[in-house]
């Protein structure tokens, strides 16, 4: 009985703080505070994909965790198969600095990071300038470019994610027994097949457990994309909503409810499918 | 001469390596490493010292001794890793572990009510909370101790670090239950029956049983989230923004503020190293401690 008691009590602190933001998304007339609607809209979702720039945020996040995902999942997928292969002496000491590199607090690297984006991006717009017509330049940066550009921001959230990708993947691999790929040798496959044949199929939980996580990861990010992104028109989802919600007097609480849904919705489902690796994550690791 | 079939599989190894090392190299190490040379200079983000940076020695590190907001964020620091994640998510994440670990119905909803707030990113996480706790009479929490009796609060206001501890606890209650399930899954079921049989009250049980024997998973979940909430920007920041007046100033809000704020690149970093320190100690413990196998 008590055991209800505190399960029902626990539900209600866990649940309580979203009742807003879910009758808000649907009211016409929502306010900062939790209020019964009068009436029920789909207008503020609507509004997302018609108006205001919540598609546009909500489209650029998708392209950049996109890339972030496929990059840590081929990056560590190749890494991990390489870490759990060799017997080297290095592996010991990587693995252990796997570990390390997951506590460094992403807060206590971000000045050094901006410089060294800064520098990088100096390099990439001499780049872009030789190669491309003075007229696509901005374009070309806005993709290319390490600050305020899509390629700096997809490489430094692949790097936050790759430990732990490194390390579920690693995992799997030691599972995968090395006689089938050894049995695809003697046969003759090439490596090209090997890889694509058998240890592709083999890995594939592996892969997939590490790339929802990264998904999690990079979709969440907000110190990023708030110090790396600063063009309206590339701004990220996460960076849209908290700006937007800063600005006084004129915040449409029932859009950016909605917007604030939509949001955590992939978020949410990912969680959803990557429940059962969450064990083995938090305990191979460190919190990511 | 032709290479052997091992010495191809090394360099094989070794090459598919390359980009995850050039990823981590460039965007976490030379970082980390930078960050100790910075803060020895007067580096900022705008003036004569952004163009031309100076070594200065130590006098970050003597400027941050006598610092009164730093030492005020390491105090609220350490008050919010002590309150969310040592208590609040601990003593409720074990509670909800052991209360799941029963026969009990409608358990997958009460295990995804407690998920939720794991799952749902940081901004909105802050959203969601502000509504919760600013606007005075208004907000939802002020509405809830009303109907108990008690004065409305503009809580963000009146107990700005309570507060935060509460969000994060809320934040991290799956966590500590995702782990403390993992290690009561360990203890066999038929030490508890003897414990019974023997005649132990449920209290007995736990302090002289249970406990004991969830020590390794308690400090190993001790460590992770320990360094884990040490590293939260995003939650408090979209919530407070460190304010206010210092009171919510968790050291990663301090760091994001010296550099980006104040401009204080050099500054900054001398907090960033202190909090690098801080956490490679802890990564080290929890290596040496795990044995982690590999």
């Amino acid at each position: 009985m008590t055991a209800y008691g505190f399960l029902t009590l626990t539900l209600v602190f866990c649940l309580l703080p979203f009742l807003w933001v879910v009758l808000a998304s649907v009211d016409p007339n929502a306010s900062l505070f939790l209020s019964v609607p009068r009436g029920i809209t789909a207008d503020h979702f609507i509004k997302i994909f018609t108006a205001n720039n919540g598609g546009r945020w909500f489209f650029n996040s998708l392209v950049t965790v996109a890339a972030t995902t496929a990059v840590v999942v081929i990056v560590g997928g190749m890494g991990g198969y390489a870490l759990s292969r060799t017997n080297a002496w290095w592996k010991r000491p990587f693995l252990y600095a796997i570990i390390l590199v997951r506590v460094l607090p992403p807060t206590a690297l971000i000045v050094p990071l901006y410089k060294f984006m800064l520098i990088a991006n100096g390099l990439m717009g001499a780049l872009v300038r030789r190669v491309v017509p003075p007229y696509s330049t901005r374009a070309a940066m806005q993709i290319f470019g390490f600050v305020d550009g899509y390629l700096g921001l997809i490489l430094v959230l692949s790097a936050m994610q790759l430990p732990l990708a490194l390390w579920i993947i690693k995992t799997y691999f030691d599972l995968t027994p090395k006689d089938y790929e050894e049995a695809a040798l003697m046969d003759g496959a090439n490596g090209f097949q090997r890889m694509h044949r058998i240890l592709v199929p083999l890995a594939l939980p592996g892969l997939g457990a590490a790339g929802l996580l990264t998904f999690i990861g990079a979709w969440g990010d907000f110190l990023m994309p708030l110090t790396f992104i600063s063009s309206a028109e590339l701004q990220l989802l996460p960076i849209g909503l908290f700006r937007a919600f800063q600005r006084a007097n004129t915040i449409d609480y029932g859009y950016l409810s909605a917007l604030a849904l939509l949001y955590m919705l992939p978020a949410v489902a990912a969680f959803g499918l990557a429940r059962r690796f969450l064990v083995r994550t938090f305990t191979g690791g460190i919190k990511g | 001469m032709a290479m052997t079939y091992e010495t191809r599989m090394a360099w094989q190894n070794r090459m598919l390596l390359v980009p995850a090392l050039v990823l981590l190299v460039c965007f976490i190490l030379i970082p980390a490493g930078a960050a100790i040379y910075i803060s020895f200079t007067n580096d900022a983000l705008n003036g004569f010292a952004a163009s031309h940076p100076q070594l200065v020695g130590l006098k970050n590190y003597v400027r941050l001794f006598s610092d009164e907001g730093f030492w005020n964020s390491l105090i609220v620091t350490f008050f919010f890793v002590f309150g969310s994640s040592i208590v609040g998510q601990f003593v409720l994440g074990l509670a909800s572990a052991m209360a799941l670990n029963r026969p009990i119905a409608f358990r997958p909803i009460f295990n995804a009510a407690i998920l939720l707030p794991n799952a749902v990113p940081e901004v909105v996480a802050g959203f969601i909370w502000i509504s919760m706790l600013a606007g005075g009479k208004y907000s939802t929490l002020s509405r809830i101790v009303g109907l108990l009796g008690f004065a409305p609060h503009d809580w963000l206001e009146s107990t700005p670090l309570l507060m935060i501890i509460v969000v994060n606890t809320w934040r991290g209650i799956a966590f500590a239950m995702i782990l403390m399930t993992s290690g009561l899954s360990a203890v066999p079921g038929e030490v508890y029956e003897a414990a019974r049989m023997d005649g132990a009250t449920p209290r007995q049980i736990f302090w002289r049983i249970t406990l004991p024997l969830l020590r390794p998973t308690i400090f190993l979940y001790m460590l992770v989230s320990t360094a884990g909430t040490i590293a939260i920007f995003g939650l408090i920041y979209t919530l407070t923004r460190g304010g206010p007046g210092g009171a919510t100033e968790i050291i990663g809000i301090y760091i994001y503020n010296q550099s980006f704020i104040a401009y204080q690149l050099g500054y900054g970093s001398a907090v960033a190293v202190i909090v690098l320190g801080v956490s490679i100690a802890i990564g080290a413990i929890y290596v040496r401690v795990l044995k982690v196998q590999v």
